[in-house]
């Protein structure tokens, strides 16, 4: 995948359940190596946003742009994930695999390398045996970003990844989702209703809000102006300390 | 489907199974046919509990009532609907109870082949599909959006047990069809503690208690169904043990 190619666009969309629709107008496009944040108040709809965008909820109008078929790596809210389950670690991880695989085939030798890459590489790799429902929040967090790196896509696509987490966990997941973005140019797009968390990683931002129906999207250093934060939110906001990420010609990438 | 927290779908095609059963033999009073034809009976109850099945496979929480809802609706009425087909039965209607709490002692060879088919069929695609029905029972959300049909292997697992339910609800009858897909599963999963171990140790556990309930049933001159529905509430009871020694 070249550098800046366009993955996968909205282009004028409407999304919603059933026949309700949430948000309309928006307009979204992620290129490789981006690291998008999409950001907003609990129910705001970016969990939906995100759905159209990976094809999982189709628009009501508008369209979903997708110039090649697109490997995309997925982690859902922790809540979402049941450790009722009987599952290692490891097992967890092997369910990446899923797209890559014709239905009945077994996991080869190399998926299982692959694998265990991938846990290594989010530094879980000596808990691969280790039952799931064991791990800590950010272990699981780890396991289950391991299992999206394991499908080698070229959309990581993370909802509400540091819900739940003490701040040193949450620092440790973002650092990580940086290093993944920098060193292999993996496309990054995260959900959050944390806006100062997001606005440090992220180099654009989409601010959702289906009660206002607001979509916004642009770079994460015009959005985090202050006249465009208060033109956001309505009022004057303030996000104290945060240096937004810078955009990703600046940081070197190819 | 204890894993799924589903436990209550079985319950559900259980009854539903049982409806079809009444509706057919109603219907075949209803034209006066002499002789019961069992093939036919047992193909409605196919056709009422596979229908029921992808019904149940597609209920999604709505906003207004939760998806448990509509698998407790789904039980009440058919089992209701059940009772009040029966009532109106002429020549069969003591035949109710055996249809819910089932006899084991005079099944059909042929109701037992067909029955020993469908199981091994429905063996048989969830050993080939296991890594596709355990990721969409897992976590449906993340297949979705890896772009896997996370609804059609739902469907492909409540096909399943929509055609397994019929043939044994007509053998042993629709309580102990229920315990089946319950009790052995929930021994297990007390007692192993990975996915392959734990659905053998569950199979084990369910022919094991199949075999002495049934052997029990006739030294001591107890109620097949329910007894074996006993002996495989015991086997709760040794996982439950060792879940209390290890704290």
């Amino acid at each position: 995948m070249s550098a800046g190619a366009l993955l996968v666009a909205l282009r004028g969309a409407t999304v919603g359940y059933g026949r309700r629709p949430l948000l309309g107008g928006v307009e979204l496009s992620v290129r490789a190596g981006d690291f998008l944040g999409i950001v907003g108040p609990n129910g705001g709809g970016k969990t939906t946003v995100l759905r159209a965008l990976l094809g999982a909820l189709e628009p009501l109008a508008g369209r979903r742009e997708l110039p090649a078929p697109l490997a995309v790596g997925y982690v859902p809210q922790r809540d979402l994930v049941d450790p009722i389950w009987p599952l290692t670690a490891e097992e967890v991880a092997r369910m990446g695999r899923a797209r890559l695989l014709r239905p009945g085939r077994r996991l080869g030798l190399a998926d299982r390398e692959t694998v265990r890459e991938a846990l290594a590489r989010v530094g879980v790799g000596e808990l691969a045996d280790r039952p799931f429902r064991e791990l800590s929040g950010g272990e699981r967090q780890r396991t289950l970003i391991a299992r999206a790196l394991a499908a080698e896509p070229a959309l990581l696509a993370l909802d509400e990844p540091t819900n739940g987490m003490d701040p040193a966990g949450e620092e440790d997941v973002l650092e990580l989702l940086d290093t993944l973005n920098r060193e292999r140019g993996l496309a990054v797009v995260m959900v959050s209703h944390r806006l100062d968390v997001v606005a440090r990683h992220a180099a654009a931002l989409c601010y959702v809000d289906q009660a206002r129906g607001l979509v916004r999207t642009g770079p994460a250093d015009e959005m985090l102006e202050p006249e465009a934060l208060a033109a956001l939110f309505g009022r004057p906001v303030r996000l104290g300390g945060v240096v937004p990420a810078a955009a990703p010609a600046a940081r070197g990438r190819p | 489907m204890v894993l799924r927290r589903t436990v209550f779908v079985s319950a559900a095609l259980t009854q539903l199974s049982t409806l079809g059963l009444v509706a057919a033999i109603a219907v075949e009073e209803r034209l006066g046919v002499e002789v019961e034809r069992a093939g036919v009976q047992l193909a409605v109850a196919v056709a009422f509990s596979v229908a029921g099945a992808l019904l149940l496979s597609r209920l999604q929480a709505g906003r207004r009532l939760p998806s448990e809802a509509g698998v407790g609706i789904a039980w009440v009425i058919a089992g209701a609907l059940a009772v009040l087909g029966a009532s109106q039965l002429v020549h069969a209607a003591h035949d109710l109870g055996s249809m819910v709490f089932g006899s084991a002692v005079a099944v059909p060879t042929s109701e037992l082949a067909f029955l020993a088919a469908v199981a091994l069929g429905c063996a048989a695609v969830h050993a080939l599909f296991v890594r596709e029905l355990v990721l969409v029972s897992f976590d449906a959300e993340t297949a979705r959006a890896m772009g896997i049909r996370a609804g059609g292997w739902n469907a492909v697992l409540f096909l399943t047990l929509g055609l397994a339910i019929p043939p044994a609800a007509r053998a042993i009858g629709a309580l102990p069809t229920f315990a089946f897909l319950t009790l052995p599963a929930a021994a297990a999963l007390l007692l192993a503690a990975r996915l392959p171990r734990i659905f053998a140790v569950a199979a084990g556990l369910g022919a094991a208690s199949a075999a002495i309930g049934y052997g029990l049933s006739w030294t001591a001159q107890l109620p097949t169904g329910a007894t074996m529905v006993a002996v495989a509430g015991l086997a709760l009871v040794p996982g439950a043990a060792l879940r209390l020694l290890r704290g």
